[in-house]
């Protein structure tokens, strides 16, 4: 039976029901209208529904609500804005680092928990951290350069 | 009486003010116009939802009170940049600020049908007829201009979304003020469909030479919202009332359904029932996720429980070819033959040859699959002899046709409206899922939303078909050649059948069966004797739809792979082989637009077998394609690790042409995907099945290109980007050279020719021997 609970996303709480054991992912897309995460496969093996949890990324899509509990979930709609992008959407406007655009989520929520700890990360760190998201368009050069950018602008 | 009829919204489906609110976004710097938050609510059940009239300027363009303006055309997004390149020809014909031009695609009670967005088509086809159609609004601008200022046009000049009076400083008009919030209904013309439509034939569109949009970068419109998480996306789009849906697709894909126990669903919280109708079986609830609860009960689920393991109960069905020998079924299926090229005898100057070599050689490339990222999704409202779907299809206007002949609802009642999905790459599920969400929608009586799981995207997406092509070529003692045969078995890339169709029973829908031929190659050496057919369309057990360069991708990896073997054995350099062999001078400018970029220095293959556990060896490799007149020539430098049998892509060098350049850095980014998407394709990529259905279920069984595989750097060079070219297609060329470069980069460094795609690291090893 579903079950009212509340979720912290981009720093609000949102009393919400649901079935404890369905996946975060449902919860921000359908219950809250957040539709920066995506769902690509459902398996952990794509990227595409990244959010960060307590400042790491995860994969909402198997992320159960109810082992969310008062963590503190930012989506790719917590970075920022049209009017006031986050650095890091920022250079990937500037690199025009898309084309469906379907992954970005995914990129841009995985180099945010990356540039948190690492804020100067090598070429080669940012290809190992974005290792498990997938691309199918095949971005990849021009996402790499606009995580590159976001660093040297302190994003 | 006036010439307008009044304006009730961008074609009559929007009122002002909402049409102003979803336009308005788009004026400061980059907002979104979502047409999905627009439109949905606002259609009345009597009203037309039949395309405009293209012989009309407002099926092409509306001017807005506030000075901004639509441009609306039947052609969609598929993630190319294309509605920025659009808008970009409609801004420099219509001389207005095109960060103040909005664009309605596919949308099929708004636009024009111009023909499916495929073949990199696009912009060769649709830009015409938007360019003319955008002359015509100008030149209607200025009538109203004239009117206005009581003036002859010919003293006017239009800038910038204004009409101004020459030599008078600050007598001006807008083009908003002018059309006083009124429908352009003005005739301009139009004959012809699709893709050989004529717009406005009396439009004089600008000299291209003078052209100050068209040839800039203009930053592409969607980007913004997309890195934002404010895009609408076809599975984004949530209507009023709407179930969520999800399809239990057979175990085997010709398996008939037996019975489903229906035990515990109802235990689901919001399940609502099962779609049960012929072979087709499908769940609807109220969440999402007590859809996929459903369905998972059924037995949809990454490993799928059998024919008779879940609750829904198939027959045993194993028809498949065995995966191994499926290009003997390619072969024994073929249809008729069609010559792409014939000069001389290849027989008699086989039988002939004196002192000189004969070298035979098979290609083969597998199923692949167009893997979006995004899987299918669309949303169907089917109520009594009316129907509304909103659906990301490439061919929004046919798979409108399509749900008119399956639903047997007249077309005039059927609107689609179309929202981007995530990309397609060629004809994916976007248009099957279409079907499905009918089927359910119309036994529910409400709106459903459909989303396919990664398996049924994996599993049941039209594959892009596997091809088999032998090749003989001949060299004379001094090296040149002296006979070339190519005879390709490329099956069907339109065995699109609807799938929810043939389920329920309607097997003929949106689909042909084959034998017809589609060259699926340009040919342009100049071999003394050459034979070389196109064994036509067989049919492959799955379904099969164009994916990316159809074909021309796999007939290329054949034709300029062997090119190289034959350059090879000459002992020659690659490149210079194939200038002695060409004359069409876009081939040859893109070929040494490359090699210069590149800093090419002739030599022959070095083709050396490394010792086995010796270090990474480098290799070039280099070929060239004409698709759909667009030339491209690539060059990459590979390094391949013997041990492991890896091959790392360093840097790749591009020379495209294909004409008059829209914009320069979307382009770029064309390149760039279709450069990475066609090495996944190269390195990895083959679709695997059993004798039932498709085995890649996931990204496991079928893995794409990661980040820590791409190219070091590529670098793209422009030829002929110049305005006496006309701008020609850049969706897909630059795929088609990939498999060639590699295999014949791998040849160089360790001198193994590898024939049959993908090079993934074990077959490297096993033709290392
Ligand atoms: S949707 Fe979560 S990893 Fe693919
Ligand atoms: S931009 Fe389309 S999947 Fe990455």
């Amino acid at each position: 039976m579903p079950q009212n609970l509340t979720l912290n996303v981009n720093g609000t709480g949102h009393a919400i029901a649901v079935e404890p054991n369905s996946m975060l992912l449902y919860a921000l897309r359908n219950n809250l209208g957040l539709h920066g995460p995506k769902f690509g496969c459902g398996l952990a093996e794509c990227g595409a529904c990244t959010v960060l949890m307590d400042g790491k990324a995860i994969r909402s899509c198997v992320m159960p609500v109810s082992a969310v509990g008062r963590s503190e979930i930012t989506t790719l709609e917590g970075l920022g804005t049209l009017d006031k992008p986050h650095p890091l959407q920022r250079a990937f406007i500037e690199e025009q680092a898309a084309q469906c655009g379907y992954c970005i989520n995914g990129m841009i929520m995985t180099a945010k928990a990356l540039l948190d700890h690492t804020p100067h990360p090598s070429r080669e760190e940012i290809k190992r951290t974005l290792e498990g998201n997938l691309c199918r368009c095949g971005t990849h050069m021009r996402i790499v350069r606009a995580i590159e950018r976001a660093a040297e602008q302190g994003g | 009486m006036s010439r307008y009829e009044t304006y009730t919204g961008a074609a009559g489906l929007l009122s002002r003010r909402e049409f102003l609110q979803a336009s308005g976004g788009l004026i400061i710097a980059f907002r979104l116009f979502d047409p999905a938050k627009g439109a949905a609510a606002t259609v009345a059940a009597t009203q037309s939802v039949s395309p405009p009239p293209a012989g009309r300027l407002y099926a092409w363009l509306a001017v807005h009170p506030d000075n901004t303006a639509t441009l609306f055309t039947g052609k969609v997004e598929t993630g190319t940049g294309v509605l920025t390149a659009l808008a970009q020809i409609a801004a420099e014909e219509l001389d207005f600020p095109v960060d103040r031009l909005a664009v309605v695609m596919g949308t099929t009670s708004q636009t024009v049908d111009q023909g499916p967005s495929y073949g990199s088509m696009t912009v060769r086809y649709a830009g015409p007829q938007v360019r003319n159609a955008a002359a015509a609004g100008r030149q209607v601008m200025l009538d109203l201009g004239a009117r206005h200022f009581k003036l002859p046009a010919s003293g006017l000049e239009a800038k910038d979304g204004t009409i101004a009076v020459t030599g008078a400083p600050g007598r001006n008009i807008t083009y908003g003020q002018l059309v006083d919030g009124k429908r352009l209904d003005f005739e301009i013309g139009a004959s012809g469909e699709q893709f050989a439509m004529k717009v406005a034939p009396q439009a004089r569109p600008k000299d291209p030479s003078t052209y100050k949009v068209v040839g800039k970068s203009v930053p592409r419109k969607d980007i913004p919202g997309k890195v934002t998480g404010q895009f609408t996306y076809v599975q984004d789009v949530r209507v009023d009332g709407m179930l969520h849906g999800r399809v239990v697709r057979p175990y085997g894909v010709g398996a008939k359904l037996l019975s489903v126990d229906e035990t515990g669903l109802k235990d689901i919280p919001g399940f609502v029932q099962i779609v049960r109708r012929a072979n087709f079986l499908g769940v609807v609830a109220q969440t999402e996720w007590a859809a996929i609860q459903a369905a998972q009960k059924l037995g949809s689920t990454l490993s799928s429980p059998g024919p008779d393991g879940g609750q829904a109960k198939w027959s045993r069905w194993e028809g498949l070819p065995l995966m191994d020998q499926i290009w003997d079924t390619v072969r024994s299926s073929a249809g008729r033959d069609t010559p792409v090229a014939s000069h001389g005898s290849v027989d008699t100057a086989l039988r002939s040859l004196a002192g000189g070599r004969t070298l035979k050689a098979t290609y083969k490339t597998p199923f692949q699959m167009h893997g979006s990222i995004g899987p299918s999704c669309a949303i169907a409202e089917v109520k009594g002899d009316r129907a509304t779907f909103w659906s990301g299809t490439q061919m929004p206007h046919e798979t409108r046709r399509d749900m008119a002949k399956m639903l047997g609802i007249p077309l005039a009642n059927i609107e689609l409206r179309w929202i981007e999905a995530s990309g397609g790459y060629g004809r994916n599920g976007l248009d099957h899922v279409v079907a499905d969400a009918a089927v359910m929608s119309q036994a529910v009586g409400r709106p459903v939303r459909v989303q396919w799981m990664r398996w049924d995207e994996h599993g049941w997406e039209p594959k892009g078909p596997p091809i088999v092509q032998d090749l003989t070529g001949a060299l004379d003692k001094h090296g040149r050649v002296v006979a070339w045969r190519h005879h390709m078995w490329v099956p069907t890339i339109s065995d699109t059948h609807l799938i929810a169709a043939a389920l329920i029973g309607k097997p003929d829908i949106s689909g042909e069966t084959g034998t017809g031929a589609d060259p699926a190659l340009t040919y342009a050496y100049t071999f003394d004797n050459a034979d070389v057919v196109v064994h036509g369309k067989g049919r492959v057990a799955l379904l099969t739809a164009w994916l990316r360069s159809p074909a021309q991708f796999e007939t290329t990896f054949a034709m300029e792979s062997f090119i190289d073997e034959l350059a090879a054995a000459a002992g020659q350099d690659p490149l210079a082989f194939r200038l002695a062999y060409l004359k069409d001078p876009r081939a040859i400018a893109v070929l040494k637009a490359a090699a210069q970029e590149y800093g090419w220095v002739s030599r022959p293959a070095r083709g050396k077998k490394p010792s086995p556990n010796g270090k990474p060896v480098q290799g070039r490799g280099i070929a060239w394609v004409n698709r759909d007149d667009s030339r491209v020539a690539t060059i990459a430098d590979v390094t391949v690790d013997p041990g492991s049998g890896r091959i790392k892509v360093g840097r790749v060098v591009v020379a495209h042409d294909c004409g008059l350049v829209v914009n320069p850095d979307g382009l770029r980014n064309q390149v760039e995907g279709n450069i990475i998407q066609s090495l996944s394709r190269t390195l990895h990529e083959e679709v695997a099945f059993d004798r039932s259905q498709v085995s890649s279920r996931d990204w496991q069984g079928y893995p794409i290109l990661r980040f820590s595989e791409i190219p070091d750097r590529i670098d793209v060079v422009l030829v002929n980007n110049r305005p006496e070219y006309p701008p020609n297609g850049a969706g897909e060329p630059s795929t088609n050279p990939t498999a060639a470069v590699i295999s014949s980069a791998v040849f160089d460094a360790i001198g193994v020719r590898l024939r049959q795609t993908p090079f993934r690291p074990d077959r490297v090893k096993a033709a290392l021997g």
